[in-house]
């Protein structure tokens, strides 16, 4: 009898065999396809430097873009980019990736650019802070917000100088 | 392409005899193609066989780390597999050597370089089903005579 209850539960349920393109469910942490967001990425080399296999590389035109380029052929899915990432712009995927037909070209190299932006300052070009850690650092509307980090740096230092001397004295002294 | 060409092409494509290589690798990737030989997986779907011999086969699996000493066999192992013939890699590192690159038994170069490559399957080790579908990829380059020892051998009999 309990054989029989077998055969038919067996009959009923659909079959455990995975077609090619039916992708399971998979945690949420799972490591798949590595995504690269330019528009967060400050091109500090952090994921290129913890980068194991050196899949990740930075190359620049200077005063035009920031360029980083990924190579899933050497890639190691390890996460250790995405987890160093101060900024999170690099996140790894829940997708697998698919296979491809030659090593050079079409899907394993990935690049993706990070435009540079001229300071409303100085005029010098700088790679922009991404919104979320502009609105972390210096707050929402601030003046310093087109910046380079050495007019920031020079900002924050009129700031602190402001606090400690008033302004008139600081102007007597000189 | 007459009818039995065309038939046989078929027939390529619906049972590809698979053979793997382990060209240095960790084992991670050669242990990704067992779940794949396995019911829940099962190549066999797709009328893929393992065969422990290149002489049966038409498509290897070729996965790890190219070292100096596996160069060799990896040429004379390509030579059995009779033709047409693919060459599915299998894994980070034949593209590139990945973490091993660089160390001093290491051939840090594109498999590409010593037998031609058909099909990649990106991962570090590649999920079963991405094996299966580079398998299958390769299976279809078979049947189109596209894969590229059969255009090299093309190539040749018009030259």
């Amino acid at each position: 009898m309990a054989m029989l209850k077998t055969i038919l539960g067996n009959l009923l349920r659909p079959p455990r065999t995975r077609g090619p393109a039916d992708m399971p469910d998979v945690p949420p942490v799972y490591r798949g396809a590595l995504a690269h967001d330019a528009a967060r990425c400050t091109a500090c080399g952090t994921c290129a430097f913890v980068c194991a296999p050196k899949a990740i590389t930075f190359t620049q035109d200077p005063g035009v873009s920031v360029s980083w380029h990924f190579f899933i052929g050497q890639c190691s899915f390890c996460g250790l980019c995405a987890q160093n990432c101060p900024t999170q712009a690099i996140g790894l995927q829940a997708d697998a990736p698919g296979a491809t037909n030659s090593a050079a070209g079409d899907g394993l190299r990935l690049e993706s650019v990070v435009r540079l932006q001229p300071c409303t300052r100085c005029g010098a070009a700088h790679v922009p802070l991404p919104d979320a850690v502009m609105e972390a650092l210096w707050g929402v509307g601030e003046a310093e917000r087109g910046y380079c980090p050495e007019c920031r740096r020079r900002a924050a230092s009129e700031k602190l100088r402001a606090a400690f001397v008033p302004v008139q004295e600081a102007h007597h002294d000189r | 392409m007459n009818l039995i060409e065309r038939v046989i092409a078929i027939s390529r494509r619906r049972s590809p005899w698979i053979c793997r290589l382990n060209a240095g690798s960790c084992n991670g990737c050669d242990i990704e193609i067992t779940p794949l030989l396995s019911p829940r997986y099962d190549a066999e779907q797709l009328g893929v066989e393992l065969h422990g011999t290149p002489k049966h086969a038409d498509i290897v699996l070729i996965s790890g780390t190219l070292t100096l000493r596996s160069r060799q066999a990896i040429l004379d192992i390509y030579a059995q597999v009779p033709n047409p013939k693919a060459v599915v890699a299998l894994g980070s590192c034949p593209a590139s050597g990945n973490v091993f690159a660089g160390s001093p038994l290491v051939l840090s170069e594109s498999l590409d370089s010593i037998v031609p490559v058909d099909v990649w399957v990106p991962g570090c080790p590649p999920r079963p089903q991405a094996i299966l579908d580079g398998v299958a990829r390769a299976a279809k380059l078979l049947e189109e005579g596209a894969t590229k020892s059969q255009l090299e051998s093309r190539r040749g009999r018009l030259s």
